[in-house]
């Protein structure tokens, strides 16, 4: 089969067992992705800790597409399009800032941070200041809701609620915030920005593929003494779980329990942190205390652009069909200012650029890229662990640590997305 | 005249400074990208805090005082 | 090799008349050298020789924003002495994968000054113009350093180096090398 002859037909290029290499070099593939993905469904954007005062704003993106996350006076959250309504020009420049209208730089149009259109300079030309009810304002997202923080947009006026579109991962993120003894994450360590040359959903992918770690990190982890590489063997208790809507997950809880030490997830032993420690039983109580520290934060690729990975945050933005920019933070948990350092010293060590691990990761991406324009044998093989699949108590399809479990579980909601029976 | 500060975004750059010059303190507004000055005085700074949103919202019309077609401009201090 | 000969073969200062003591400012000629045979070993993956430049207590740093705090913000590379040895010890193993095959480099230091001396460290800046070839591409980075210089057993070492590209805030490929 040729890649011309598949043009158009997505479900021939996505089957249960593997896919076309086409679809992360198809330019035509991308530009639908783009409208039935990335401004169709709910898209992560930011965090609400990042805009925290009445007009506070900070630039995002949807993809190749440029917003502005705003905080209105009353308190708000608008995401808007960063382009002025009459020449098209960026009206924001600055990362982050705060005030409650935006000026564009270019003839001076004036607009609140809820996108309306205050006003514009020498109006006569446009018959006076009431022609601002016929002129538009800023581009807004048509759906924004947050949850426990976490906001996100869909650029299509209709569709699931956020709430149907996160589904079982909407847990994850409560199991997140859990680990702040004020129940609340904040997005407040800066970003770095980490550009790959490769399609977007080679990241997707590769954030909850257990099978890679013991052979792409096992450099830091042989020098390290991690235990993580053990985490991800075939050995190991812990699972791939497919969470619906494309949604997937690493949970290493089994391990993690069966180690039974609270904080033993993190790598951080608990007498170096004693504040958070006795915060946290303070807050839930010594047992649940505990057990929370011992069960330890997700893993988890919320489809299509948020990945929470323990202790760091990233948001992954295409902004071409092979190249691709990764967001990263080191999350913070409100109430733990002693964990919160550790945090982002351990986080830096180990992302962006220069990471440890994802420089390693980087490098994958892009010989995968590479590798994929390769003429043959055209196809990328999802079927590792396909005939061990299991259906768990909650009904969510269950791989072991090392199985593409979550990968079938992205292509299948890809298709419902792409290419709707 | 003690300076406050400077008060700035990407959009505008204004010193804040409070003028003891007069009789009563004064606070000093200067709009450091044109060199304009305003001064408002403590009943004026009151009627601004009580003043409705939509007060502000006027202001920020850029056709509203500062870039008028009759060519007037906001009055000065 | 005599240290003449060495002063000959890569710009090493040959022994002075009279011993530096450990606080004297460094002066120039000697920083500039010291930032050379920096460079020399970074490009040419001189692993231990380089690392064998920092100072126990070393800090070495890649800022994204150089206002911000280090401690409670992300940064590009942030390594205290043990990290800079674990980062070393990655790249021995053969596996660090960003750097399989090595990054052929080749950098230039320029603009070196002299600016302050504080605490027994002599503050050196100076501009940094790397040329990355990779299979993904060249990479050319620019950035302005700061190093602290500081003699050691009558040697110079750096007890701290700090780069800010001048892209340090954009999305940057990675960088796995030796900046």
């Amino acid at each position: 089969m040729s890649t011309a002859e598949l043009t158009g037909d997505l479900r021939s290029r996505v089957r249960p067992d593997r896919v076309h290499g086409s679809l992360y070099t198809d330019p035509d593939v991308y530009a639908r992705e783009l409208e039935r993905i990335w401004y169709s469904t709910w898209v992560y954007v930011g965090h609400t800790s990042e805009v925290p005062q009445p007009n506070d704003y900070v630039r995002k993106h949807i993809g190749p597409q440029q917003v502005v996350l705003t905080r209105d006076r009353t308190g708000a959250i608008h995401v808007l399009h960063n382009r002025c309504s009459h020449r098209g020009n960026l009206v924001c420049d600055a990362d982050r800032g705060n005030s409650s209208s935006f000026r564009c730089p270019y003839h001076g149009w004036t607009f609140a941070n809820t996108g309306e259109l205050l006003g514009f300079p020498f109006n006569q030309g446009y018959g006076g200041a009431q022609a601002k009810e016929r002129l538009s304002g800023l581009g807004a997202a048509p759906r924004v809701e947050s949850y426990r923080g976490f906001v996100f947009a869909s650029l299509a006026a209709e569709g699931p609620t956020l709430r149907e579109h996160l589904g079982a991962a909407a847990e994850r993120i409560d199991q997140l915030c859990r680990l702040s003894p004020e129940g609340e994450v904040e997005l407040t360590a800066g970003w770095v920005r980490h550009e790959v040359t490769a399609n977007w959903k080679m990241l997707v992918e590769n954030e909850t593929d257990g099978y890679h770690p013991q052979f792409v990190h096992s450099s830091i982890f042989s020098i390290s003494g991690s235990g993580i590489g053990a985490l991800y063997s075939d050995k190991s208790t812990a699972v791939t779980r497919a969470l619906g809507g494309g949604h997937s997950e690493n949970d290493l809880s089994p391990e993690f329990r069966r180690l039974g030490v609270p904080m033993g997830w993190s790598g951080t032993p608990e007498s170096k942190i004693p504040d958070y420690a006795a915060a946290m039983r303070a807050t839930y109580g010594a047992e649940t205390g505990d057990e929370i520290m011992i069960n330890g934060s997700p893993h988890v690729m919320i489809f299509p652009n948020l990945f929470i990975a323990e202790i760091q945050l990233f948001v992954i933005q295409p902004v071409a069909v092979d190249r691709t920019v990764q967001h990263v933070t080191a999350i913070q948990f409100a109430g733990a200012p002693d964990l919160n350092r550790r945090l982002v010293t351990q986080c830096v060590g180990s992302v962006g650029p220069a990471g440890m691990l994802l420089a390693d990761d980087a490098e994958m991406y892009e010989r995968n890229q590479r590798g994929v324009a390769q003429r043959q044998p055209e196809w990328l093989d999802l079927s590792r662990g396909l005939a061990r699949e299991r259906t768990d108590e909650h009904g969510f399809t269950v791989g072991t640590a090392t199985d593409e479990t979550s990968m079938r579980a992205m292509w299948a909601h890809y298709l419902t997305l792409m290419d709707p029976a | 005249m003690d300076d406050v500060g400077v008060v700035a975004s990407e959009f505008a750059t204004v010193r804040v400074s409070l003028d003891t010059q007069g009789n009563s303190p004064r606070l000093r507004l200067e709009d450091l990208r044109s060199g304009a000055v305003r001064f408002l005085d403590a009943l004026e700074l009151e009627s601004i805090v009580w003043a409705p949103e939509g007060f502000l919202r006027e202001l920020l019309d850029p056709s509203r005082h500062r870039w008028r077609d009759d060519g007037s401009e906001g009055c000065g201090p | 090799m005599t240290a003449a000969a060495q002063h000959i073969v890569d710009g090493t200062p040959a022994p002075q008349e009279h011993t530096a003591a450990p606080g004297d400012p460094i002066p120039l000629a000697e920083a500039e050298a010291f930032l050379y045979r920096e460079a020399r070993l970074a490009d040419a993956w001189e692993l231990e020789a380089w690392e064998a430049l920092w100072t126990d207590d070393a800090t070495y740093y890649v800022p994204v924003d150089d206002s911000a705090d280090p401690r409670t913000t992300m940064s590009i590379i942030f390594d205290n002495r043990n990290r800079i040895a674990t980062r070393i010890k990655q790249l021995r193993t053969g596996k660090r994968h960003a750097q399989r095959p090595l990054s052929r480099l080749c950098r230039s230091v320029t603009n070196v000054e002299v600016l302050d001396h504080e605490g027994g460290d002599t503050v050196v800046t100076s501009v940094v113009q790397v040329l990355e070839s990779r299979d993904r591409g060249s990479t050319w980075w620019v950035g302005r350093v700061t190093h602290r210089l500081r003699r050691v057993d009558g040697a110079v070492r750096m007890a701290a180096k700090k780069v800010v590209l001048v892209d340090s805030d954009r999305a940057l490929p990675s960088m796995s090398f030796l900046l």
